[in-house]
């Protein structure tokens, strides 16, 4: 499974919470975490302007959901998901304000939903460990893309839409986790899918 | 205490502390015989900024960024040469040397001949890739922040620019590894292979610090002078 990167900012002054955040959202499996740590207000709005992290994590202290809206105007971080770090009562009003809440007796796996609920698309977790072999079809495709030819080309070639290619193409390079056509061919190659002679041939006609 | 090393600390106490920090040192520009002299000792004597070198090896060895106020001080010319250091590092001498062991895996695998050509073929677009990346830093990236730092700025170019040029250079790296570990069909000893496994996992990791140091140290501090020139 591929690792889903997520550049955290972390704004709060206490250092334990902030920097026990940091360790343990590193720990959650299935994401790449980089953590920058803003220890004191004045440097938050250059923080997000500078690293543009896709998550802010904020104790309330900082800032009021009003003053949220105010920063993401001003750092022109419109996507940024901000969370508010919860550490004793908080009005339920002003939480719904927030993408998501951390409590401070969160566990890893609860911290590990709420990324899940904010950063995976709904489609992707129906699918847990799929086969990592290819399709009939899926072989088809690569043997094609390793002759050179384009994704109109391949539809032509086996009758389908450009569409379904490409969908083809993006379910090969997630089983795989090989991108580039350099990358098929290796694996074309070492698979028998395709013989070196018929490269030669295809490379020579070019 | 908020970081790990101080200026006070002493030179071979990173290395005690994490040995791959070595690469960091040498990608500074920092020669070995530095003998007990301080972090602070040791960059003056190279030349290097003291601040700029604690707050990139303390952001690699904490795996985190920490913003305080050195962050305002960075001396962009320190961290331009780190990079330098680094992309003739990976370009001359680490792709080549590894391109040498991975043929000599090949070669020495009993299904070689055929195999020979189409490594060879991947591997060298990967280098061409990672070659075009880096000298279009070297060559236009890094002489547009110079200007920049004399207090011109090229109406004509922007860092945006370069942001978006910013290929990941590591992730086809990723997929030779992959392909190796997954899906090449070797037996018995793979000495060879594991040799050069480990050498695509170490230049892996060394090409995902160089991005991140571009990406924490160099890309967002640009941003910032480039504001500053235009208010």
């Amino acid at each position: 499974m591929s690792e889903i990167s997520i550049k955290i900012a972390i704004a709060e002054p206490s250092t334990i919470i902030r920097s026990g955040l940091a360790s343990i959202m590193k720990r959650i499996q299935g994401y790449q975490i980089q953590t920058i740590e803003i220890p004191s207000t004045n440097m938050l709005t250059s923080s997000i302007r500078m690293y543009k992290p896709d998550m802010l994590i904020v104790n309330p202290v900082y800032c009021s959901p009003a003053d949220i809206a105010k920063l993401k105007e001003e750092t022109n971080a419109v996507n940024m998901k901000v969370v508010v770090i919860v550490t004793g009562f908080y009005d339920d009003f002003l939480k719904s304000q927030f993408d998501e809440f951390i409590g401070l007796y969160d566990t890893t796996e609860q911290l590990q939903q709420k990324l899940k609920k904010m950063f995976c698309e709904p489609e992707a977790e129906e699918k847990p460990d799929e086969v990592d072999t290819l399709s009939q079809r899926e072989k088809e495709i690569v043997t094609c893309v390793v002759k050179g030819l384009t994704n109109k080309e391949i539809a032509n070639e086996l009758f389908l839409s450009t569409h379904t290619v490409i969908t083809h193409r993006r379910n090969i390079a997630r089983k795989l986790g090989i991108h580039s056509a350099a990358g098929l061919t290796v694996y074309a190659i070492v698979n028998k899918l395709v013989e070196i002679k018929d490269l030669n041939a295809n490379s020579e006609n070019n | 205490m908020t970081h790990k090393f101080t200026a006070q600390n002493k030179m071979i106490d990173v290395i005690d502390e994490d040995a791959s920090l070595l690469t960091t040192l040498t990608r500074f520009g920092i020669s070995f015989g530095f003998g007990n002299k301080t972090i602070e000792d040791a960059c003056k004597s190279n030349n290097i900024d003291t601040e700029t070198f604690l707050a990139v090896i303390n952001f690699i060895a904490e795996g985190n960024m920490i913003m305080d106020d050195t962050v305002q001080h960075l001396s962009i010319e320190t961290v331009i040469s780190y990079l330098k250091n680094g992309h003739s590092y990976f370009i001359s001498y680490k792709l080549p040397s590894l391109k040498t062991k991975l043929l000599e895996a090949v070669d020495a695998s009993d299904q070689s001949i055929p195999y020979r050509q189409v490594f060879l073929r991947f591997f060298d677009e990967y280098v061409d890739e990672v070659r075009k990346h880096m000298e279009y830093e070297d060559q236009t990236v890094f002489p547009y922040v110079m200007q920049l730092l004399s207090g011109t700025q090229n109406p004509k170019y922007s860092i945006s620019v370069f942001e978006d040029h910013h290929s990941d250079v590591d992730s086809k790296l990723a997929e030779l590894k992959n392909i190796l570990v997954k899906y090449y069909p070797s037996k018995g000893n793979n000495y060879r292979l594991n040799e050069v496994l480990f050498d695509l996992l170490l230049l892996e990791k060394d090409l995902v610090i160089h991005n991140m140091v571009e990406d924490y140290f160099f890309v967002p501090v640009v941003e910032a002078i480039e504001q500053n020139l235009r208010q």
